[in-house]
């Protein structure tokens, strides 16, 4: 039986698709089965960010109103055979989906996936409601800016009424040597405001916007991002991974100066 | 012959009747008069179950019920209460039930477990004892006291219904807002440095809102 995880947060632009992307895609490197589902119906671009876009003939709307079967509309990634995509419609709305129909769709993807990732859209509307409808899990993606903070906190109060069973953080694009200069929010600042348990931190890498522009995911890769994705998707399956330190960084300080620790 | 006509008038609507006595004339004849008038009209009332009220007259505790007294002895009416048309002391019944439920707002309480988050709005009929922090963009409503026993960064508004004693006190205060009764407070424009995180009371003291350390001498201060 599977496992059914929505990657929300709220506010946009903070790197919900970045993260869906590289989270399942890292899961797919650790052997599970896995499926995405970009349920930001209207406004798709998981698949843009999977490199998948040319692939697509079905989407997530057909499925639920039966113009195609589940199989159909499943794109098998390029890299990984059990990972799979399920794309959102570009010509509809969010009205056109049900929670409760999200709910039947996840039901039956449990059953041969290990894992089922809703990619979220931003908001709180009917987007949000369809995604986390079939949800077991919620992984909260913010940035250390108040704004965003701001709404993750609203976020989780909604996925708490929601009656979710596990919610967990990821602090995406922290700038160690700005929260070093006190300009930025630490991992730990924001954790005390929301008070859930953090999964991940993301540096800010600007790898990110390579890879998201080449629609190649970059977990597991030799990069801060990559390294601290694959952390992520590690602490899902249940093994425990300390924390990295991420002021240890391979730029060309550290080169001038060898390393130094700090902690 | 026609003042002590007039001494007593009934006047009657379908849920009850006004008897006018007039100030003027002793007591014994308005008891007289009382008793005729009723007498004359106890087959109009039959056994109506009626209120009535006294106007025209102040009367003691002791002569309404003579007079009650007599009304039952000429009537077959049956009378359910007395109405009391005095203005001041409806005015001293409604001050002090209102206070005494102010109080009461204030003196009990109950607990809140759980952290409020943005969006989140919880009113209290008492004062609340929030066991949690309170985030930005969440609101608490009280009618007596707000108790924090965590950050207050949203905003509180304690004696909901102008209770101007009422409190807010948090272990961490960084509020948004802080209202109590009638008068609002709202956070410094420019953030104030880092400081220790310690526990703090706001109160209301000659129409501002004061926020100070909890000590002991401000403790003192406090009136439930």
């Amino acid at each position: 039986m599977g496992e059914v995880i929505v990657v929300t947060s709220g506010k946009g632009g903070v790197g919900k698709t970045t993260s869906t992307a590289n989270i399942g895609t890292g899961l797919a490197m650790l052997d599970k089965k896995v499926v995405l589902i970009d349920t930001d119906i209207g406004l798709r671009n998981l698949d843009v960010v999977m490199g998948l876009e040319n692939r697509i003939v079905y989407n997530l709307v057909d499925v639920i109103e039966g113009n195609c079967r589940i199989r159909n509309a499943l794109i098998k990634d390029k890299r990984y055979p059990n990972l799979y995509l399920l794309p959102s419609a570009q010509t509809r709305d969010k009205t056109s989906v049900s929670p409760e129909q999200m709910k039947k769709l996840s039901d039956e993807l449990k059953e041969e996936f290990d894992y089922i990732l809703m990619d979220c859209p931003a908001g709180i509307e009917q987007g949000f409601k369809n995604a986390i409808a079939g949800a077991d899990r919620a992984l909260v993606v913010t940035t250390p800016e108040v704004s965003a903070v701001r709404d993750a906190d609203r976020i989780i109060g909604l996925l708490e009424a929601n009656e979710m069973k596990q919610t967990n953080l990821i602090v995406n694009r922290l700038r160690m040597d700005m929260v070093k200069r006190g300009d930025m929010m630490s991992s730990e600042d924001v954790c005390e405001i929301l008070a859930v348990d953090l999964i991940g931190v993301v540096p800010d890498d600007e790898n990110i916007v390579i890879s998201t522009n080449q629609g190649e995911p970059l977990v597991g890769s030799d990069t801060m991002a990559g390294r601290a994705y694959m952390n992520i998707c590690r602490r899902i399956i249940g093994e425990d991974v300390p924390f990295m330190d991420l002021s240890e960084k391979n730029g060309i300080f550290s080169k001038l100066f060898g390393k130094r620790r700090k902690n | 012959m026609n003042t002590t006509n007039n001494a007593v008038i009934i006047k009657g609507n379908k849920y009850g009747i006004i008897v006018v006595l007039s100030p003027d004339e002793k007591f014994d004849t308005i008891k007289e008069l009382v008793a005729e008038k009723f007498k004359e009209s106890s087959k109009f009332f039959e056994n109506a179950k009626m209120a009535i009220s006294f106007e025209g007259r102040d009367l003691t505790n002791e002569e309404q019920r003579e007079i009650l007294d007599i009304i039952q002895e000429n009537t077959d009416m049956h009378i359910v209460c007395v109405i009391d048309e005095d203005a001041e002391r409806e005015e001293l019944f409604r001050k002090t039930l209102e206070q005494r439920l102010m109080e009461l707002a204030n003196n009990t309480g109950q607990f809140y477990k759980g952290i409020l988050r943005s969006g989140a709005s919880l009113e209290f009929e008492t004062s609340v004892i929030i066991i949690g922090d309170v985030n930005h963009g969440a609101r608490v409503v009280s009618k007596g006291n707000i108790i924090v026993l965590g950050a207050l960064k949203g905003n509180a508004f304690a004696g909901a219904t102008g209770n101007t004693n009422s409190f807010v006190v948090a272990l961490d205060m960084r509020p948004m807002q802080i209202r109590i009764a009638d008068t609002i407070a709202r956070s410094p424009d420019k953030p104030v440095k880092e400081e220790e995180k310690e526990a703090k009371i706001a109160f209301l003291e000659d129409g501002n809102i004061y926020i100070e350390p909890l000590t002991k001498s401000v403790l003192q201060d406090i009136s439930l």
